[in-house]
């Protein structure tokens, strides 16, 4: 598949407004604002396409759950905190292609009836938000944003928020809240943002990736959207491979693509001399999938059907080398770090879950400690208002599930036997 | 929190009992409400729903997932299960997770034995902990963790549990949000901005909100133990014209111990008056009524100019002697703080018919200050520190506001610096400076402008120090007496302690007076007041409750709770559920002034 998205990301000027506009750039908009605004929902509709953010939630439906009958002001959040683990799409979307961007929030805008679109993006992306800000400023200026957009007579501004920095600011809910200037902290739902979102104004939450998509299909209709991917997971898709692979890097291609052919085609297959162990095909978030379990195209249905889930596509290649008891421990300091707070299980069983893998990581560890952590990230896992508590508890839960040997050689021989030089730097100082 | 209206019900099912409650309410309400026991943490019925404490899990057919009951709104038909396996396993991780870095350290904590960490852990926690690792620690170790939290309260960070109600009260009825979070997941920790603590004069509902021992207050801790058998009294507060629904505790000791009795005050729900909710003015200012200022024995002023304590027979013949010389009783003005109960105003009524008062003979005074408090604040402080300005006026007395709502009383004042009385007598048994300003009085006596001055009050106050004969009344909490507040709503507080040394109840000083000046009054107790009272006032319908009106005693606290009035009973079913079941159908509910809950009498 010739990439959507991606295609001018290595044109030096690709992400200028000159570039955008001769590229059939804005075109999407022009016909979105020339077509109903209910027309365009239905077509997004049609279109069958999911939500790039993680659940994979279509579109066209949570647009048209946007509360329509209220004198409230609408909003579209676009979400740009980008910070699963693995996961590097949007950040390569905001950078090389910003316009493509602002086009999906004013689509998006038109479509539920908002005038303001706001990105809220993620802390640490301070350079990419001076391109989007400087791009914003050429948009502006040349009528694409603001007043009376292309004289259709449409207003819509986009306002760039940054936030402090927290994984849990990406929760849709947790954005709003930090948007508005408080604690990222989810809110409990119902209400959804589409009834009372930002401000307790109904609000359309959609990933960065999710909003390219829209332009390609006002602009190209359905058909052609609906000709890319399977049935279900239609469309182009990004993938973000990372670890143990030739070339890391951010891929397109349709959701037929299978696995495999991402990470030894696509990313060029495993290091020189090493052999694959497992991949998180989904971010830090979701189970690990073993080497034969890859030959399954790369789509939400496809990967759930397999025990995991695509959720942010961000597809973690770890071969022989890679310690699993390491590995859950790693992500357990992630997941203690950027819990909220909120609910009990997930504030308080996240750093046991992380002293226990310190511990057995150590060498210091006892067979019951490895029961322990499948016993407490199982107390964590459903029980927690927002899906964060699931992803906490998923390493510890897959790696004990798939690797419990290498656990317990942990506690036999005292010490990692997972050969890893890439880890050499740690070998002196303890176990690894 | 309390709606007014009536609505729809609905019926669900909860552990197979079929409960119908009213819509909109949720799954941990409709259990509450039917007796069925979840346990909660960030949800209490006066504060916003927060969903983050995790223990009220229920499952709910036909949703995949357990479910927070106190998030879960009923719908009809809906079948509830609290006590399956898969509930009892999860609700115990939640508590294991609550235990994991709590100090346990309640052998020394002020909540230990009212506290429903502790409460609802014996129930539904697990039996032993799994955890080896060092607990959290924020500020210290044990009663060191102790950390100055503002001028009324102490935190101990150890023993949060995080349920961010202290940081809802100040956001959703102090509504000065000076309380919240720092940091975030583990390291998370109850802090204000810079360390400054809680300013605010409602920071003692704290306390009360905070379900651990992490919020104290500089005043209750370390005095007493709930275990320590304190008694307590369901009272009403007289320190300004809300009259605030509370309870006062005493502490029950051996004969020998010194000490103060009385040791807390606390709030008892009454959706119509104060909710759940009362003032630091309230909480904490009673040390004076067993303070070294107390009167406690009648003054005298004697030949030398001083104020020499004697017996009652001869204080009282030296009131006849003084009222005579100064012109007999019909020279006699009256000069009353609005603290006064409706019995003792109806008395010197009573006495200033007896001596043929004009109108004018009475003034009636209380003292007037704004409480600094947020301008959108949910509960709200009157700045008339008076309990029953609206009983002065019902009984007739001439009660004259300025435009602000203080006590005009300048006709009186006049009367008094130009001389034109000559035998005064003032009834003022609130604390010192609630019958407003007096010192001009003061210096009309110095100026000798007063011949007689007698003062009738609790404390030696700069007046009482000038006047020529001083009685020794009870204060609130000393006497039973009823009052009409700022909303014309008829309520009773009740003598929880004796008065002080000699002192008497105020209607028998009364009484006493009366008989000394030749006025017949006969009554042997202040029912008997407020039965003739009654009998006088039957017209009007505010006071056909005054007959009716029971007054509370103390009792240990365990009897107290299941005795005390419904609607403290629903609170304290809801605060501390391992308290025997005493429910009732449905929750009380806001009325429309001036109905009262009646309290009920104790055996
Ligand atoms: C802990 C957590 C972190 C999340 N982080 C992100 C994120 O960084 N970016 C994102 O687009 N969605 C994130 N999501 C998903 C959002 O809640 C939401 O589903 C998404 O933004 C909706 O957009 P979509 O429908 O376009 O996918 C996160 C969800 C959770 C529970
Ligand atoms: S699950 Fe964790 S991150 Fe999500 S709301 Fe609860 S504490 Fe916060
Ligand atoms: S201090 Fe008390 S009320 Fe405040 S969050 Fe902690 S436990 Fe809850
Ligand atoms: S009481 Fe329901 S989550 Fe805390």
């Amino acid at each position: 598949m010739d990439p959507v998205l991606t295609r001018y990301v290595r044109e030096p000027n690709g992400h200028t407004l000159d570039f955008f506009l001769q590229h059939q750039g804005y075109e999407g908009l022009k016909k979105a604002l020339a077509m109903k605004p209910g027309d365009v929902i239905e077509m997004v509709k049609a279109s069958g396409l999911r939500g790039r953010g993680g659940a994979g939630f279509p579109t066209g439906l949570k647009w048209q759950f946007v509360l329509k009958d209220t004198p409230l002001p609408k909003y579209i959040a676009c979400n740009a905190d980008e910070s699963e683990p693995g996961t590097f799409k949007d950040h390569v979307l905001m950078e090389r292609n910003p316009h493509l961007v602002f086009e999906g929030c004013l689509i998006g805008c038109w479509a539920i009836g908002a005038k303001v679109a706001y990105i809220y993006i993620r802390g640490e992306f301070y350079h990419v938000q001076k391109v989007l800000e400087a791009e914003l400023a050429k948009a502006y200026d040349k009528g694409y944003v603001g007043k009376n957009i292309l004289g259709t007579g449409f207003d819509c501004d986009i306002v760039i928020h940054r936030g402090a920095g927290a994984y849990e600011a990406g929760e849709e809910t947790a954005l709003i809240e930090s948007f508005e200037g408080k604690r990222a902290q989810p809110r409990i739902k119902p209400p959804f943002p589409a009834v009372s979102g930002i401000y307790n104004c109904p609000t359309a939450v959609n990933n960065v990736e999710t909003l390219c998509n829209v332009p390609g299909i006002v602009l190209n209709g359905v058909e052609w959207y609906t000709s890319l991917g399977p049935d279900k997971n239609f469309g182009p898709k990004l993938y973000c491979v990372s670890g143990h692979v030739k070339k890391p890097g951010v891929y397109e291609a349709t959701m037929k693509t299978t696995l495999r052919e991402l990470i030894f085609d696509y990313a060029g297959g495993v290091r020189d001399g090493h052999r694959l162990k497992a991949v998180i095909p989904g971010g830090s978030s979701v189970p690990m999938l073993l080497p034969d379990q890859l030959d399954i195209p790369a789509s939400f249905d496809d990967v759930a059907k397999a025990g995991s889930m695509l959720g942010s596509a961000a597809i973690i290649v770890m071969d022989e080398t890679t310690c699993m008891v390491w590995v859950a421990k790693n992500l357990m300091y992630f997941y203690r770090h950027e819990s909220c707070g909120k609910c009990t299980p997930c504030r308080e069983g996240g750093d046991w879950l992380y002293k226990i893998l310190t511990r057995l990581e150590n060498g210091e560890g006892s067979m019951r400690d490895i029961d322990l952590i499948a016993s407490v990230a199982g107390n964590i896992a459903g029980k927690t208002l927002c899906p964060f508590g699931d992803a906490a508890a998923a390493p510890a839960l897959t790696t004990v599930k798939n690797f419990r040997s290498e656990f317990e050689d942990h506690v036999r021989e005292g010490r990692c036997t997972v050969p890893s030089d890439w880890r050499g730097w740690r070998v002196a100082a303890g176990a690894h | 929190m309390y709606d007014r209206q009536v609505m729809d019900t609905v019926t669900l099912t909860i552990d197979g009992r079929q409960v119908t409650v009213e819509k909109g309410r949720t799954v941990l309400q409709a259990a509450i409400e039917s007796g069925i026991k979840i346990p909660y943490y960030c949800y209490h019925p006066g504060l916003g729903i927060d969903g983050s404490c995790r223990v009220c899990i229920v499952k709910i057919e036909k949703m995949p997932k357990l479910q927070t009951s106190c998030s879960t709104t009923v719908t009809e038909g809906m079948v509830v299960h609290t006590r399956t396996p898969e509930v009892v396993e999860a609700r115990a991780s939640v508590f294991e997770f609550l235990l994991i870095n709590h100090p346990l350290d309640c052998p020394v904590c002020d909540k230990g034995g009212e506290c429903p960490l502790q409460d609802f852990s014996y129930s539904f926690g697990p039996n032993e902990s799994r955890m080896e690792f060092p607990r959290r620690v924020f500020d210290g170790e044990g009663v060191r963790a102790d950390v100055d939290f503002g001028p009324t309260l102490m935190l101990n960070r150890n023993r949060c549990i995080l349920c961010t109600r202290c940081v809802r009260f100040m956001r959703e009825i102090d509504t000065d949000a000076q309380i919240n979070i720092t940091d975030r997941g583990y390291g998370s920790e109850i802090a204000t901005f810079q360390e400054q603590g809680v300013h605010s004069l409602l920071s003692g509902n704290l306390m009360d909100v905070c379900p651990v021992g992490a919020i104290t207050t500089k005043d209750y801790r370390f005095k007493a133990r709930p275990w320590d058998n304190p008694e307590a009294v369901d009272t009403i507060c007289t320190l300004c014209e809300k009259g605030c629904n509370t309870t006062a505790w005493i502490k029950a000791k051996p004969e020998w111990a010194k000490g103060p009795q009385l040791i807390r005050m606390t709030p008892r729900l009454n959706p119509d008056v104060n909710g759940y909710w009362m003032c630091d003015i309230g909480r904490f200012d009673y040390h004076w009524i067993e303070g070294d200022h107390r009167l406690q024995r009648p003054l005298v002023r004697s030949e030398a100019g001083t104020l020499e304590p004697t017996d009652w027979t001869n204080a009282l013949s030296k009131v006849a002697d003084k009222v005579t010389a100064a012109g007999g009783t019909g020279a006699l003005r009256f000069f009353v703080s609005a603290q006064a109960s409706l019995e003792e105003l109806f008395l010197i009524g009573r006495l200033g018919g007896a001596f043929g008062l004009p109108e004018s003979g009475v003034a009636v005074g209380w003292r007037q200050r704004e409480k600094p408090q947020p301008k959108h604040a949910k509960f709200k402080i009157p700045p008339t520190d008076a309990p029953n300005v609206n009983g002065a006026r019902v009984l007739g007395f001439p009660v004259k506001t300025g435009s602000d709502g203080t006590a005009d009383i300048s006709a009186f004042r006049a009367a008094v610096e130009q001389g034109r009385i000559s035998a005064l007598y003032v009834f003022d048994p609130g604390p010192d400076g609630y019958i407003g300003d007096v010192s001009w009085l003061v210096e009309a006596k110095r100026a000798g402008r007063l011949p007689l001055l007698i003062v009738h009050g609790v404390v030696m106050t700069e007046l009482a120090s000038v006047a020529d004969i001083v009685l020794p009344g009870a204060a609130w909490v000393e006497k039973d007496a009823a009052y009409v507040n700022a909303q014309g709503r008829l309520q009773g507080a009740s003598r929880a302690m004796a008065p002080p040394g000699d002192a008497q109840e105020d209607w028998q000083v009364f009484v006493n007076v009366g008989l000394a000046l030749g006025a017949g009054l006969t009554y042997t107790s202040s029912a008997a007041v407020r039965a003739d009272l009654a009998a006088t006032l039957s017209a009007n319908e505010a006071f056909a409750g005054l007959t009716s009106l029971a007054f509370s005693r103390p009792v240990t606290a365990r009897h107290w709770l299941q005795a005390s009035n419904p609607s403290e009973r629903w609170k304290w079913d809801f605060m501390f559920q391992d308290l025997p079941p005493v429910k009732f159908a449905g929750t009380p509910r806001a009325t429309s002034p001036p109905q009262t809950i009646a309290l009920r009498e104790v055996d």
